[in-house]
């Protein structure tokens, strides 16, 4: 094919980790991510070593979602092992979970992408013109930070979480205080939500695809046994082999999974897509008054499901400090030494499926999906639709272009650190 | 006249970077300087000239190894942030295998076009002229660093363990008293002993005391006593210490005496 013209950014400005893109405008236009991130090689990292150690090496794969990379590897080891840890602990790592939720969706709200909405370089410069919004941003964040310093002994690489339960328990007015600044902020995290009513998504991206989410245990939760499909199609996390498959382009050291052979998506758009029903409070009344908002054709919709997830977890997180009363309990210690565990949780990009298997307390086997690794396909098809719709509506300023297609990116929220952790075939 | 920086992720989790951008007070902490280049914070800036370079990750690529360079060439001083830019990291721990086995073990016979290498440290491709450690570092010796270079002074590396601050504290000893496997000997403190603080025994994620003062061969010959194997001792020291000059050969050694 001669190419006419081509977009070429070796290095996504905004995003975590090192990737880039290449459009290639000619006969037809083709777009690619090539992931240029260093392998790390985790599933090797953790062979061999004994399951409490491996635990703590997991996170490391992703500083924005370390808290699903310490708890979901845990619920794989714990499920092998047979241990049932205490409603306490399920409550405390579902809190500290929706802390991360909100850190991460502020995170990437308010420092990725809402600059490209208000036509800045960064939120650096943006924050000078847009004070308020850029508090509502911080004071977000800080809050999600909040929760997982007390609960996780720190917002990155939480060590306090361990098999069994916890190194230590938070203390009552450590709660209090959750649920005080969580009534602090919940005006921050509507402001958020409304702030994304003024855009209209580009029409370019629209296409028909599959959602795929958890089916979680309680409301609109991150644990669960099951994984559901837009298409109406359910399975049980044990079988993800069967139905998400991934391969390998010359061009990314990340792999690139598929649903039944298909581009799919996964995120805070594919949870509401699939579990709209299991919102509650101030998320559900934004959610039924601005329903044309959520457009499961369209990966720009993602930023406002991500607003929106913040009211939710939020909520939750003051609901549930309103009522846990903390007692003193000891970690639970598992009594086999071997066996066979699979988790799957919601971290902020979306599912992440962890697969161990435990002989003797080592790691015999790890495999790890990470959402960014399933939905990169799909980001790649509305990075490259972007670009053709623009091109073919007349738009020949190759650098608007190229801003439209980092946005389009961008909306996904990818985590390439994530995706290039690297698992095995 | 404000510094110039630039801060730049090699190979990592980002997380350095992550901590860097959500300090406490960041509008405030910036207005001090002028950044140059923060890729994961701005799309505007390229690796240019500046006082100040903050690099934190591995090399773990050839493209890691070629950024790294062009940094180090365009900054009078190069701070190495972070175990993976100071010891490899977690990553490192595959260090003396072949890259190739492991790439065959990962992506079978398939190719990309991008060459990858085991982790190492930004010390063995360029001149380091300070180590901010941690996994990730603490926010307040990121603010320390900044600040002292901001008022044309120097940051010191602390060259003593994580159980300085652990007495200093008065947290009951995870190792002595409580028979778990911890590396707070053998680790830089900074942290404030936050690990023994919740009854968990450190991992060792700063990394080994700077100058060769981390001596693994007195620990593993305590964890020795304790009943603990080489096998576990080794798996549990090398996850951030493995690139630590004869860490292997002083775990070794402990063994060899008694067989």
């Amino acid at each position: 094919m001669k190419i006419e013209r081509e977009i070429k950014n070796d290095h996504l400005a905004r995003i975590e980790g090192k990737a880039g893109v290449v459009v290639e405008i000619g006969d037809e236009i083709r777009a690619r991510i090539n992931v240029t991130e260093g392998p790390r090689f985790f599933e090797i990292l953790t062979k061999e070593k004994n399951y409490e150690e491996a635990a703590a090496i997991c996170p490391r794969i992703c500083s924005f979602c370390s808290i699903p990379h310490k708890l979901t590897p845990l619920e794989a080891i714990e499920n092998a092992l047979d241990v049932e840890v205490t409603e306490q602990t399920k409550l405390l790592r579902q809190m500290l979970y929706f802390g991360n939720m909100v850190e991460s969706h502020a995170l990437h709200l308010y420092l990725f992408a809402i600059p490209d909405y208000l036509g800045y370089h960064d939120a650096l410069s943006m924050a000078k013109e847009y004070p308020d919004l850029m508090k509502n941003g911080m004071d977000l964040k800080n809050f999600g930070a909040m929760v997982q310093n007390i609960i996780g002994s720190r917002e990155i690489h939480p060590e306090n979480a361990v098999v069994g339960g916890f190194g230590k328990l938070p203390e009552q007015h450590e709660i209090e205080k959750i649920k005080k600044m969580a009534y602090n902020v919940i005006d921050a995290a509507v402001a958020t939500v409304e702030f994304f009513l003024d855009y209209e998504y580009p029409s370019y991206v629209n296409l028909e695809r599959n959602h795929l989410a958890i089916k979680p245990h309680n409301g609109y939760g991150v644990y669960g046994d099951e994984i559901v499909a837009s298409d109406g199609f359910y399975f049980s996390v044990d079988k993800y082999k069967e139905y998400i498959e991934e391969d390998i382009a010359p061009y990314s050291f990340a792999k690139r999974g598929k649903y039944k052979g298909e581009p799919f998506m996964v995120g805070a758009l594919s949870r509401i897509v699939n579990n709209h029903n299991l919102l509650e409070g101030k998320a559900k009344e934004l959610l039924n008054s601005h329903s044309e908002f959520v457009k499961a054709e369209n990966s720009f919709s993602n930023n406002f499901c991500q607003a929106l997830e913040i009211v939710y977890f939020i909520e939750k997180i003051a609901e549930m400090a309103e009522n846990i009363k903390i007692r003193k309990e000891e970690r639970v210690k598992p009594d086999k030494k071997d066996g066979k565990g699979y988790a799957v949780t919601e971290a902020p990009r979306g599912l992440l499926i962890y697969e161990v298997e435990i002989e003797n307390d080592i790691i015999k086997y790890m495999n790890v999906i990470t959402p960014t690794a399933m939905f990169l396909p799909m980001m790649e098809i509305d990075a490259r639709n972007m670009a053709e719709g623009m091109w073919k509506n007349g738009y020949k300023d190759i650098d608007l272009i190229g801003k439209k297609v980092e946005m389009v990116i961008r909306a996904y929220d990818p985590c390439i650190s994530c995706s290039v952790h690297v698992i095995r075939l | 006249m404000k510094l110039r920086i630039g801060i730049h992720g090699l190979t990592s989790c980002y997380g350095c970077q992550l901590r860097m951008a959500s300090v406490r007070e960041l509008l405030e902490v910036a207005e001090n300087f002028e950044i140059a280049y923060w890729y994961m914070v701005s799309s505007k800036g390229e690796i240019s000239h500046v006082d100040i370079a903050f690099v934190e990750g591995s090399v773990s690529t050839a493209k890691d190894e070629e950024e790294l360079k062009k940094i180090r060439e365009n900054a009078d001083v190069l701070v190495a942030v972070g175990s993976c830019a100071i010891y490899g990291g977690v990553q490192g721990m595959l260090f003396g295998k072949e890259y190739e086995e492991i790439f065959k073990e990962v992506y079978g016979d398939n190719k990309i076009e991008f060459e990858g290498r085991i982790g190492e440290p930004l010390k063995k491709y360029v001149k380091v002229d300070y180590n901010l450690p941690g996994c990730p570092p603490e926010e307040e010796e990121i603010i320390y660093y900044l600040a002292t270079f901001a008022i044309g002074s120097y940051p010191e590396e602390k060259d003593y363990p994580v159980c300085t601050e652990c007495r200093r504290k008065g947290y009951p000893c995870v190792l002595i008293e409580k028979n778990e496997p911890c590396l707070g000997p053998l680790t830089v403190a900074g942290c404030d002993a936050r690990c023994p603080g919740y009854n968990v025994a450190c991992i060792g994620c700063r990394g080994p005391l700077p100058h060769g003062i981390a001596w693994f061969d007195s620990l593993a010959k305590t964890f020795k006593e304790k009943g603990m194997s080489k096998e576990y001792i080794k798996a549990r020291m090398e996850i951030f210490g493995k690139q630590y000059e004869k860490m292997d050969e002083m775990i070794e050694k402990v063994f060899e005496d008694e067989d």
